[in-house]
This record gives C-alpha cells, sequence and structure tokens, in this order.
C-alpha cells in the first residue's frame, strides 16, 4: 500500500511539468541569449557613416567620380544560403571597413556595411533570405543606358539575384531584410521595381 | 440605443480602416522608374584605338546574338553589346567558331578586361579575353569606358599608351 497507492500523484506530476518546463525556458533563455549575442562578440557600432546623398552631385562630392579606386577599396564575404557559394564583394571605404570585434582593419572609415548591416542580418537570423548573386562594386553603366550605375561607385549591392529580377515590382526573398537597409541609410530598388537593388543613395 | 452605440463605434472604426487602407496602398505604391539619373557618358568607340575584347559568344545572325544577350543575365547593370565581326580588324582571326556577329565587351587595359570577366563569371556567364587586341574601325557602341584609370582617379575615357597603335 503507501504511496504507491496514492491516486492524486499521477495528476499531481502531470500539473508539476508545465512548472518544470516554464522554469527551464527561464533558466535556460538568458544563457542562449547571452551565448547567441556573445558567441562573434557582435555589436552595432553605427560610427561614421556618411550622409545618404541625394543625386548625382552629391554621390560625387561624397564617394568621388565613378570607378574610382576608393569604390572597391573594402572586400567582404557573403555566403548565399540556396547555392552554398560565398561571394567576395567590394565597395566603397566609406562604407565600412573600419575595425571591429568582427572586421579586420581594412583601412576603411565606418561600421557601416559590413559590421552593421550584415552583423544584423546574421543575428536577426535573415541570412537564409540572402540567395545567390549576390554583388557589389562594377565599373558598369546601368543596363541599356550609358548613365553610371551607383555600383560604379561601390555603393549598391544587389542580394538575390536569381530571386529578384530587375523590372519585377514585388520581393520573394529580399522583402525579409530589406528593412535593416533601410535603418541604416540605403534605398531599396523594390521603388524602382529593382528588388535585387540596395544602394546608399537617393534620386539617382 | 444600442443602434447608437453601434453607430459610434463602428464609424470611426470604417473611417480608420479607410484611412489605413488608403495609406498602405500609397505607401507601397512603386515609382514607376528609377528617378532622373546622372549624365549620360558619349559612347565611346575608341576608333584607330588596339582594344581588349572580353568574348561572350558568337553567332551567324545579328537576331540571334541579340536573343542570347537577352538571355543572360547581368543583373541591373550592362553586360555584353552585340557588334559586327567586322567592326574590328584582327577580330575575326581570333575567334574560336564562325559567326558575323560577336558578344562583346571592348576595354584599354588589362585589370579593365579581367575586371569584367570576373563580374560574368560572377553571373555565371561565359567569359574569355581574346589573346590580342584588335583594332576598331569605329562603328557601334561596344562598352569602351567602363572601366577605371590606371592612377584610381575616375573612369578611364581616353586612350593610353597600351591601347595606342
Amino acid at each position: 500500500m503507501g504511496s504507491s497507492s496514492d491516486p492524486h500523484r499521477g495528476r499531481r506530476r502531470r500539473h508539476l511539468l508545465p512548472v518544470a518546463a516554464v522554469s527551464a525556458v527561464l533558466a535556460l533563455a538568458p544563457l542562449l541569449l547571452a551565448y547567441h549575442w556573445a558567441k562573434a562578440g557582435w555589436r552595432d557600432w553605427h560610427y561614421n557613416y556618411p550622409a545618404t546623398p541625394t543625386g548625382y552631385s552629391q554621390i560625387v562630392n561624397r564617394f568621388g567620380q565613378p570607378c574610382n579606386a576608393d569604390a572597391s577599396r573594402i572586400s567582404m564575404s557573403w555566403p548565399a544560403a540556396d547555392n552554398g557559394r560565398t561571394y567576395t564583394l567590394g565597395f566603397h571605404r566609406k562604407l565600412g571597413g573600419y575595425p571591429t570585434e568582427m572586421v579586420a582593419n581594412k583601412g576603411g572609415r565606418s561600421t557601416n556595411l559590413d559590421n552593421d548591416v550584415y552583423g544584423h542580418i546574421q543575428n536577426d537570423h535573415l541570412g537564409p533570405y540572402t540567395k545567390s548573386g549576390i554583388w557589389g562594386y562594377f565599373c558598369r553603366y546601368i543596363k541599356n543606358t550609358t548613365t553610371w550605375s551607383t555600383h560604379a561607385w561601390g555603393i549598391a549591392l544587389d542580394i538575390s539575384a536569381s530571386y529578384e529580377p530587375m523590372g519585377q515590382c514585388y520581393s520573394t526573398v529580399n522583402k525579409y531584410f530589406a528593412h535593416v537597409f533601410r535603418n541604416h541609410g540605403w534605398r531599396w530598388g523594390l521603388d524602382f521595381c529593382d528588388p535585387m537593388h540596395f544602394q546608399y543613395a537617393f534620386g539617382y | 440605443m444600442n443602434k447608437r452605440v453601434m453607430a459610434a463605434v463602428l464609424w470611426p472604426l470604417g473611417v480608420l480602416s479607410l484611412v489605413a487602407g488608403v495609406a498602405a496602398v500609397g505607401r507601397t505604391a512603386p515609382e514607376p522608374e528609377r528617378p532622373s539619373v546622372g549624365p549620360v557618358m558619349k559612347p565611346d568607340t575608341g576608333a584607330g584605338e588596339m582594344l581588349l575584347v572580353v568574348l561572350g559568344g558568337v553567332f551567324e545572325t545579328r537576331e540571334e546574338a541579340e536573343a542570347a544577350n537577352a538571355s543572360m543575365s547581368f543583373g541591373d547593370v550592362q553586360g555584353y553589346y552585340v557588334v559586327p565581326v567586322g567592326q574590328f580588324q584582327g577580330f575575326r582571326e581570333q575567334l574560336p567558331v564562325s559567326g558575323e556577329h560577336g558578344l562583346v565587351s571592348v576595354f584599354r587595359t588589362e585589370e579593365g578586361a579581367q575586371e569584367f570577366v570576373a563580374l560574368a563569371s560572377a553571373m555565371g556567364q561565359p567569359a574569355q579575353i581574346l589573346p590580342r587586341r584588335v583594332r576598331s574601325l569605329g562603328g557601334v557602341y561596344a562598352g569602351l569606358g567602363q572601366e577605371a584609370t590606371p592612377d584610381g582617379s575616375g573612369p578611364l575615357v581616353a586612350p593610353i599608351a597600351d591601347s595606342l597603335p
């Protein structure tokens, strides 16, 4: 007889289960969060961003002539989630390359793109939405024109080009992280039906 | 009484949803085109100059070449240009296959040509630099001027020692 015959024992155990689960979550959550933030030592610096230019004259005043040496001075690696390929893209030294916990000193002047934007995307677990076709600096004109693309200043990025073709006025994957770019001074090309494109300029 | 209360609750709700709807539509409507941009560059043919050719393909007819070019994605930047083979002296002799129209982009510097090859391969497109420079006889625009000056000050828009005959 004794305790094994206690008819309420099973019910008490069932009542204890949720309490135990909540306690475990409460105990583990801070540990997991601490690990998550500390594992790479990432921090959003927001250091020394240039003002986002509006129009051609301001772009040239702030970033120099198209295809100048600073336009491709900094490079970073960006893995695509779908094909496993890691793309190497160049960009202007005013948009990154400043030494942080995540970025080695590359002679850049701010923490914008490589530390802050990329860091946010990774820490917010939005990396799986950055798909194949990731490019930065190119000394080229805008398609079917003889007008410089913002890529020629190293102030533009194409992401998920395979999924977000130029001319498509909606987004399938870049919409999940576009807000990160916008919050760091970038304009999203969806505004002019080019959803793969992000640029650090307005009015162009 | 109930009807009055219902009306008092529903009217503001209706107006609020209408305003929210209008705001949402207004906010997401894209601009139909890219806004006004910088200066239009003068197409530079480099007539008489010795240029490096990056070749993306050779085709018998212009239509075939245009169709192939249209199928090649270079994102939102300019890729290849369709040119007649006769536009460059010394071009036909270097073609891997016979044809009358080529997909090309031409350059004055080795660095510019290499950079375009890197762009094409990043985008999964074919690209090869022809071993010998060709002489431009003018003709249609073939992409010249889209490379950096050797001193890094901006785009290269004038002949250099290597491109002069």
